[in-house]
């Protein structure tokens, strides 16, 4: 097996838990209703867990400790998807954001609960249950705003419009991850990504919106828009104004 | 306008051996979103194994007290009877002011399923009694347990006694008197 594709596929995957587990976090105390507030949070705490046993998972392999690779990390080091940095923008924004995402997540894991590997599969059997509820409460979401009102739809199309486009980067091969398809240890993004069109297509198109046509490919994860830089700063700041070795 | 979603009454059941208790209320727009909302207010402590919630609008409540004079007769009712959830707050002491499920009866009107209520499960010593139509409530599936209600048993750190705040601020408040 090549430790090295594993790595950055861990990585990967633990990044974009990480980044967006943030992002849902800035709606505690502003979400639209004091319920969804409640559900939203869990959401987020949901994500940043998963994101723990992901850089746990890296740990394990390489030894990279988890509190460096957050909170001392610069923004050209990081391997999540630009999908998930972007700014939270409208409630429409997030929610169609978060549901297009968790389908990602069902699809892949649905087939890492079989992985090769045995802390893939570990990890994947305990997310799996929580991104299940995840799916059910942003897809009912999505289906309520985009049959809603007039500018509840408006919003969510603009929304499905700025993000379909992006999401495509989640389903971007990493170096070398032929490697860890070959191995078992992986699914092919190519079959995953036919797997999410299959389930998100069909409930968007219910949902009264329409999927927008693609021309662009999908971004490097080396490549970062100017928001992932600003979300570190601010997520960074406490833990660098202590000395690195500060017990808490 | 009021733009405020209707209220949904919640029920609990925590163990095999407890009834469905009301856990306290949410808003929704509809009733599957009424039973998401309230696992995320409410589930966050382990021992969930269903819930159900109810339209605020469908639950008739009678205290004991409005009992006394009461004539379910003068209510008009449907021609049809239809089941009827019955639920009682059997306490008053603090910690343990649920209304709990205790049955079901038949009749044809919310007034007429509180006096059979009375009849059938009346032994004194019930604070207050409210009864649902039992088509008005959205229950969770045994299916839901897994993705609903398991998680969140493995995450003490929601637990209030996870923080050991008291200990802490014994700790605190002795350092200061030294």
């Amino acid at each position: 097996m090549n430790s090295a594709a594993l790595a950055a596929k861990l990585l990967a995957l633990a990044d974009d838990e990480y980044i967006l587990g943030h992002r849902d976090a800035e709606w505690t105390g502003h979400a639209p209703i004091l319920e969804e507030d409640i559900a939203f949070a869990n959401i987020a705490q949901d994500e940043i867990g998963h994101a723990v046993l992901w850089y746990n998972a890296l740990k394990d392999l390489n030894g990279d400790d988890p509190d460096r690779l957050v909170f001392f990390r610069e923004s050209s080091g990081w391997r999540n998807a630009q999908f998930v940095e972007l700014p939270k923008g409208d409630w429409a924004f997030t929610m169609v954001r978060q549901y297009l995402f968790d389908a990602a997540e069902l699809v892949r894991l649905a087939e890492t609960v079989n992985s090769a590997h045995r802390a893939v599969a570990e990890v994947s059997e305990k997310i799996r249950p929580e991104e299940m509820y995840h799916y059910r409460h942003t897809s009912n979401w999505v289906k309520r705003l985009g049959l809603g009102t007039e500018e509840s739809h408006r919003r969510m199309q603009a929304a499905l419009d700025s993000l379909w486009p992006r999401a495509l980067q989640l389903f971007a091969p990493l170096p070398n991850e032929d490697e860890l398809i070959a191995a078992g240890i992986f699914p092919a993004p190519d079959k995953l990504r036919a797997a999410w069109e299959g389930a998100t297509r069909s409930w968007l198109t219910d949902s009264g919106l329409t999927i927008p046509t693609i021309t662009a490919s999908a971004a490097d994860r080396e490549q970062h828009t100017e928001h992932l830089a600003a979300l570190l700063a601010e997520m960074q700041e406490v833990a660098r104004l202590e000395p690195p070795d500060v017990k808490w | 306008m009021d733009t405020q979603w209707p209220r949904y009454e919640v029920f609990e059941k925590e163990r095999p051996d407890w009834p469905h208790r009301n856990a306290g209320s949410v808003h929704a727009p509809d009733a599957e979103m009424a039973l998401e909302n309230a696992r995320d207010v409410f589930v966050r402590r382990p021992h969930c194994l269903s819930l159900w919630v109810a339209p605020a609008s469908e639950i008739f409540s009678m205290t004991a007290e409005q009992l006394a004079g009461f004539d379910w007769r003068s209510v008009p009712a449907g021609p049809d009877s239809e089941p009827y959830l019955v639920f009682q707050k059997q306490t008053q002491r603090a910690a343990e002011t649920f209304v709990v499920h205790v049955g079901e009866v038949e009749a044809r009107s919310h007034a007429e399923a509180m006096s059979h209520a009375v009849e059938k499960f009346g032994s004194g010593g019930v604070f207050v009694w409210w009864v649902c139509p039992a088509r008005a409530v959205t229950r969770s599936e045994e299916s839901d347990v897994s993705a609903m209600f398991a998680p969140s048993e493995s995450k003490p750190y929601r637990q209030p006694h996870f923080y050991k705040v008291i200990a802490q601020l014994r700790e605190i408040k002795s350092k200061a008197s030294e």
